[in-house]
């Protein structure tokens, strides 16, 4: 008998929780009794690929497509709802088969589901289900966001909001991020697009194709991830082991870019990332930063560009909008060395949160029409890539002049 | 008009004579009469001059003693001097009085609290029970200060509105009738120049053609008059819905204040909904750090791990061994807690009794394919 254990069971079996051991209940129950009334004289050939293959089938009867939201090149995106109730919206993110990837899945997509499967937190986005369609394409079922991201809010100039906003949009990020660590997990892309925004307003992060979970010691991990505007000093100098320090960076220049609305540290290659980094917060130094040079791609910077560390004077004349404590609580998540910045808990435990203003309700934050579209492109796109427009470089190069 | 009571002869006839001087209108064609809310009693503007200006004084009618000031007089709005005074206190107890339909729980209460305001005004005008009512409405008034402060406030903003509704609607309706005299003037000259045109063709062209021509000119009359019409019902359309949506957006402002409670006097108003008091922010809604199975140390002894405390590297890196302390801790626990047995017995009665055998017979199954397997690879 060619009873294999091996074939691969539809991901659906392990998905949420409750549903697959009722599933399972369900699909065994259909194989015994088919098998006893109506094809009796068909011995049963693969158990356990028959049952995998019926549970799938039960999830993806579960759902059905509407339409396209948006496509990239690595998934496409749909609206989708229950087949049982049709106002239950979801987003249906179907990954593209890719040759280039081993076993024709790119990385990011298990990524995705192995960290999202185990995170249920009101600030992350719910992964429903996952089934494979036709064609062997991995289909994740996904929380229908359709209030934008914060990057769409970020950029809108018509849209006002002050630092109330901030302080809830920041407070959400702060506790996905914190929910993350909690959990072992490393999100490793965290910026405007991935946060999304539910009907709601609720913040949610999305987007976990970088995602893993805490390094094992003396492992190598990847530097080439999170977007270079989110990227952290020890990323771009070629740290391979580091620790959710990365998260709260990237969390930083979200805030920074929240209160400026352009982003904060915004490079062309690495290297002018570096600079820019250097420019703005002060040169990482022995002195500042232990090891710093013993960094694989550490670059000394040139001596008459040296800046001196920054204080809280400069965070506050930065980001007047935040306030002292504000600026504070940047500057405290923006601090070169990894070792020396906050953690997520801590910055929960900030007494930012709890100064005037208060938070704004989530009712009450400000919002934008069109934001289904834009779930749609954010969710297909893969990490890490900043956005690649027609007059890109031009757009960068706006962002520095007004920087400076 | 029959002459009224009290004697208060009709205004603009001759023979007005003031009650306190007896100067009458003959003489003085441009006597103005005053009256004072406090009792009514009516006077002309130079006896007001005379007696008040130097301060409050009593009533110089026989027989009234109250005292009057100076700025209290006002001109008759009325010539009864009975409807002047009621609809001074009607208005003063509407005033304070000034719950709104939607303050209340039912249609019925408000038609109750409606009967209870007119029974108030009817007392205070025709004199029952006076005192009581007065205090009855003091206390109301001083109770629910916030409330009849809001509910006024929301009547001026009524008002207001409609009043800027009014004037929209008057001046859009001044540009339709402009818009339509301007189009039947345009068509007028457009069908006389269609008309001349034609005229103009059939003078120069050849006589076969003189049907076609006058079949053209009526087509384009037509193709022009239609096209305005679709164009207009289009604009007309937009209107209409621009209006609906203002409609919209004023009912809802209405709604606004709705946060008071039941007082003595008015009866059957909602049960205030006491706003939820505001929780002190939570930064981790709710979620514990706590672990259930043990405490995270900073420190565990270990040879393995104490190279890491001493690599630069990848202490300038940012690793952090509290992090792999804690993930490893928290797999080595994960599956603590989780009660199969229990969640077995919790499923519905429905799902199971039916379900129990087949699944088992299935893993029976799964089993017993395994084990053929096993011995084929044997």
């Amino acid at each position: 008998m060619a009873v294999s254990p091996s074939i691969p069971r539809s991901p659906s079996t392990t998905s949420s929780s409750t549903v697959p051991q009722k599933l399972k209940e369900i699909a065994t129950q259909n194989i015994s009794t088919g098998k006893g009334v109506s094809h009796p004289q068909i011995p049963l050939q693969n158990p356990d690929y028959e049952l995998a293959q019926q549970l799938n089938d039960d999830v993806r009867h579960k759902y059905i497509k509407d339409r396209k939201l948006g496509e990239g090149t690595y998934a496409v995106v749909y609206l989708g709802h229950l087949r049982a109730d049709s106002a239950s919206y979801v987003a249906i993110k179907k990954i593209k088969v890719n040759a280039e990837f081993k076993d024709g899945l790119s990385m990011d997509a298990i990524r995705e589901v192995k960290y999202l499967q185990e995170l249920s937190h009101p600030n992350i986005i719910a992964l429903h289900d996952v089934f494979t369609s036709k064609d062997l394409n991995l289909n994740l079922v996904l929380e229908y966001l359709p209030g934008g991201d914060l990057e769409m809010l970020i950029k809108d100039g018509s849209i006002h909001y002050g630092a109330a906003d901030v302080k809830a949009w920041m407070g959400m990020l702060a506790r996905s991020v914190w929910y993350c660590h909690e959990n072992c997990v490393l999100h490793r892309d965290i910026k405007p697009n991935n946060l999304l925004i539910a009907s709601d307003g609720e913040v949610k992060l999305a987007d976990f194709g970088l995602a893993r979970s805490f390094a094992d010691p003396y492992l190598n991990m990847s530097h080439q991830v999170i977007t270079r505007w989110y990227r952290p000093p020890e990323l771009l100098y070629g740290a391979r082991q580091y620790s959710g320090a990365v998260d709260i960076w990237s969390m930083g220049m979200v805030f920074a870019e929240l209160l400026l609305r352009v982003p904060f540290v915004a490079g062309n290659t690495d290297l002018d990332q570096i600079s820019k980094i250097n420019d703005a917060f002060g040169t990482p130094t022995e002195e500042n930063w232990p090891g710093v040079t013993k960094l694989p791609n550490y670059v000394s910077a040139e001596k008459d560009r040296i800046v001196p560390l920054q204080g809280r004077d400069f965070f506050l004349r930065q980001f007047p909008t935040a306030g002292s404590v504000g600026a504070e609580l940047l500057m405290s998540m923006c601090a070169l060395d990894p070792r020396k910045r906050s953690t997520a808990s801590q910055i929960l435990q900030h007494n930012w949160w709890f100064i005037e203003p208060k938070p704004t309700k989530k009712e009450d934050l400000p919002r934008k029409p069109g934001g289904v579209k834009k779930m749609g492109d954010d969710l297909a796109r893969r990490g890490g890539e900043l956005q690649e427009g027609p007059f890109h470089n031009t757009v960068r190069q706006l962002d520095f002049t007004a920087m400076k | 008009m029959p002459p009224v009571r009290n004697g208060i002869p009709n205004r603009g006839e001759e023979d007005e004579v003031c009650p306190v001087c007896k100067s009458s209108r003959y003489l003085n064609p441009s006597m103005r009469f005053l009256i004072n809310p406090e009792c009514y009693h009516k006077m002309c503007e130079s006896c007001v001059d005379r007696i008040f200006s130097s301060g409050p004084a009593n009533c110089p009618v026989a027989g009234c003693n109250k005292t009057l000031r100076k700025n209290r007089f006002r001109t008759q709005t009325f010539e009864d001097i009975n409807v002047e005074r009621e609809v001074d206190i009607r208005r003063r107890v509407m005033q304070i009085l000034n719950r709104r339909e939607e303050e209340f729980a039912s249609k019925r209460a408000y038609d109750d609290f409606l009967e209870q305001r007119e029974e108030i005004i009817m007392n205070l005008v025709t004199g029952i029970d006076v005192a009581k009512t007065e205090k009855d409405l003091q206390t109301y008034a001083s109770e629910n200060v916030a409330s009849i402060r809001s509910n006024q406030a929301l009547e001026r903003e009524e008002a207001s509105s409609f009043q800027e509704q009014q004037t929209f609607e008057k001046e859009q309706a001044r540009l339709r009738r402009q818009a339509a005299r301007q189009e039947y003037e345009d068509e007028r000259r457009e069908m006389l120049a269609g008309q001349e045109d034609v005229l103009r063709r059939l003078a120069a062209g050849k006589r076969d053609d003189a049907a076609a021509i006058a079949r053209e000119g009526q087509k384009v009359l037509l193709k022009k008059s239609s096209a305005r019409r679709s164009e207009e019902d289009r604009i007309r359309q937009k209107q209409a819905a621009l209006r609906s949506s203002d409609a919209k957006k004023s009912g809802k402002a209405v709604t606004a204040s709705q946060a008071t409670g039941d007082t003595g006097l008015v009866k059957g108003l909602k049960k205030i909904k006491t706003p939820e008091p505001e929780k002190p922010y939570s930064p981790f809604a709710g979620f514990t750090t706590k672990r259930d199975y043990y405490t995270l140390r900073d420190f565990y002894p270990s040879s393995y791990l104490e190279p890491i405390r001493n690599d630069t590297r990848m202490q300038a890196g940012g690793f952090d061994l509290g992090e792999y302390y804690s993930r490893t801790l928290l797999e080595a626990f994960a599956g603590l807690g989780c009660f199969i047995g229990d969640e077995v017995s919790k499923r519905d009665p429905t799902s199971t009794l039916g379900i129990s055998k087949p699944a088992t017979e299935g893993a029976a199954m799964a089993a017993v394919s395994t084990s053929i397997a096993n011995e084929e690879t044997a």
